[in-house]
């Protein structure tokens, strides 16, 4: 092909994008609009994938979790260890732990439930148990005789319609608290609080000296201790460094600590990929049909082009640049139309029963959508025109 | 000393429908010197403008040989018929087909723009032959902004532009009223006396085909009589 060719190619394109202006509007609208339908379904539910995964890590597992060994209950010389992992480099917090459980009664009602001992202070930097407090107050390291309580165990906090058992309680309200070793204190609820996590919204949550008080143990302990990273995805480094430390406990990836969710986030995972896969399918094939009306309506100029000398290979090319044209117009205000969704929804988060969700959209998805789109409207402007192309000029012109 | 420019050998053209064989041109035998004006005439279906299609390189013969110019025309690559079509022959239509989407100019310039030639030089030449056919001040209009009787002349000055050695029409005046068909008609014999250029027109109407040097009337697919 000459450079001249590319000249007329491009000059014969030009004109018909631009004198069509009303066809241009509309092939681009609904290219823009089949990306927006495949990539913005799909970045909810990444969103919402992403919101359980985090709900998860910032109320059970932080980003890395260390555990006893399977033959042991506990961890020793836990503060100790808080302070050395403290000592990395980036590492964002460290809180320990201990787990526990109790039936909670409240005047006529008695639940079994998990009881979570925290340090307040160190708890903020791994977990959002802190800024989750929808009532009352967060705990103190004073709080000796005060208590959280999770909203799911609150009556009030309960969906219109749930029957499950719950308190009928509010701030300032006492539960007692009967341990397994026989141990019964009341607490005072100092505050209910909310993540959003149902896996995480039915804890009692008591300072972390109380299972000294309780259990009477006087060893340095702790079920867990919780990493708080940077970001996701910096697992790997930070679980070797802490092995440096001579640290021979489990440490725990958050993503082999998800239990349920991990089936939940897959099963979202894979609902996402099949109706991706049918939306850009059904995209392709709405942008095929509308560009293959539009050339097979340009037939005659085909035709017309043939028969003045024109060669077929520019002709061809003039049609696959304006196909070109539409699809990458189309993905392009597509893109920009999806990153002022993106960035409205990042301030005014979509409000679901798990909590706000703020819609994920993938790099990979972004570039997989785009380059299908722009494939597909090439490929639809290329076998009509090829096939008006290879016609018989009288045919194209006069039909036939 | 006269110079055949085309000449048809035994020209067939034959359309199949299943089994059934259609004859729209049997064996054509004729002549056109250079500069002639021939008018093609002959009844509907007769078959004038399939020889003139074939002629023009629109179509190709089931049997039979053209030469153009001393170039067989028949035995050449797709390619070469193209190229063929835009350097040696113009083609004026009896519905003008104009690409809707170029103005006037456009429309004139996009074949020699097609023979790499600089932008002022086509530009020129299609300024230059749209003068010629009248339409000095309607260069820059779209066809739909165009009568019937500019846009058939945009559509001559478009055949004309690569100074073809020969120029088909296809029935040019059918679409028009009768002071247009006049006018081109007019703008043919011009052509044709002022700088030689060969024609072959295709009409059914009797006092366009007189202007010419010649009527090869076509009966039933055969040549009737040639005068």
């Amino acid at each position: 092909m000459q450079s001249n060719d590319l000249k007329v190619m491009l000059f014969l394109a030009y004109k018909n994008l631009t004198k069509s202006k009303i066809t241009f509007m509309v092939i681009v609208a609904v290219m823009a609009m089949s990306f927006l339908s495949i990539t913005f379904f799909a970045s909810i539910i990444d969103g919402l994938g992403y919101e359980f995964e985090e709900g998860m890590i910032r109320g059970q597992t932080g980003h890395l979790m260390i555990e006893p060994q399977e033959d042991e209950l506990y961890i020793s010389d836990s503060a100790d260890l808080v302070k050395d992992i403290r000592r990395i480099p980036g590492v964002v917090g460290v809180a320990r732990r201990l787990d526990a459980s109790a039936v909670a009664r409240h005047e006529t009602i008695e639940i079994g439930n998990p009881v979570l001992f925290i340090e307040p202070e160190n708890e903020k930097d791994v977990s959002d148990y802190w800024n989750s407090v929808i009532a009352g107050e967060y705990l103190s390291k004073r709080d000796t005789d005060e208590l959280l309580i999770g909203a799911n165990l609150v009556k009030s906090y309960a969906e219109e319609g749930d029957t499950q058992k719950r308190f009928d309680v509010e701030v300032g309200d006492r539960i007692t608290l009967s341990f397994s070793n026989g141990f019964v204190k009341e607490y005072r609820i100092k505050g209910i609080y909310k993540t959003g996590s149902r896996f995480v919204d039915d804890k009692i949550i008591v300072n972390f000296e109380q299972y000294q008080l309780i259990f009477g143990s006087t060893d340095d302990i702790a079920s867990n201790i919780l990493i708080a990273l940077p970001q996701r995805g910096m697992e790997g480094p930070y679980t070797e460094q802490i092995i440096d430390l001579g640290v021979s406990e489990q440490i725990n990836q958050w993503q082999t600590k998800m239990g349920a969710v991990n089936q939940f986030v897959g099963s979202l995972q894979i609902t996402n990929q099949i109706t991706g896969t049918i939306g850009l399918l059904t995209a392709f094939a709405t942008i095929y049909i509308i560009i293959f009306i539009n050339v097979t309506n340009k037939r005659k100029q085909i035709g017309i082009l043939k028969a003045v000398g024109i060669k077929k290979q520019i002709i061809l090319g003039s049609y696959v640049l304006q196909s070109l044209t539409y699809g990458i117009t189309g993905v392009i205000i597509g893109n920009i139309v999806m990153k002022l969704l993106l960035l409205l929804l990042s301030i005014h988060p979509l409000n679901m029963p798990i909590g706000p969700v703020i819609p994920i959209l993938t790099t990979e998805r972004l570039m997989t959508t785009s380059a299908t789109l722009i494939l597909a409207s090439i490929v639809a402007g290329f076998f009509p025109s090829k096939k008006a192309a290879d016609e018989n000029i009288l045919d194209a012109i006069f039909g036939g | 000393m006269e110079r055949t420019i085309i000449k048809t050998e035994h020209l067939e053209r034959v359309y199949a429908t299943g089994a059934v064989k259609t004859y729209a041109l049997k064996d054509i035998s004729i002549e056109i010197e250079e500069g002639e004006f021939v008018a093609i005439m002959g009844k509907s279906g007769s078959g004038k403008s399939t020889l003139l299609h074939q002629l023009g390189l629109l179509d190709k013969p089931t049997k039979g040989n053209i030469i153009i110019d001393g170039n067989d025309v028949i035995n050449i690559s797709e390619k070469e018929r193209t190229r063929f079509r835009l350097h040696e022959l113009g083609y004026v239509f009896q519905s003008y087909n104009l690409i809707p989407e170029l103005t006037a100019i456009e429309n004139v310039y996009v074949t020699p723009m097609a023979r790499n030639l600089k932008k002022e030089e086509y530009e020129k030449m299609a300024e230059e032959v749209l003068t010629a056919v009248g339409l000095k001040d309607r260069m820059y209009h779209y066809p739909s902004e165009l009568s019937g009787g500019q846009q058939q002349r945009v559509s001559i000055a478009r055949a004309l532009v690569n100074k073809p050695k020969i120029l088909f029409a296809d029935e040019p005046t059918a679409n028009l009223d009768s002071a247009s068909s006049e006018d081109v008609i007019n703008l043919f014999r011009k052509f044709n006396k002022e700088i030689g250029q060969t024609i072959v027109m295709v009409t059914h109407e009797k006092d366009e085909g007189e202007k010419a040097d010649r009527i090869i009337w076509v009966k039933d697919g055969l040549l009737d009589t040639d005068k």
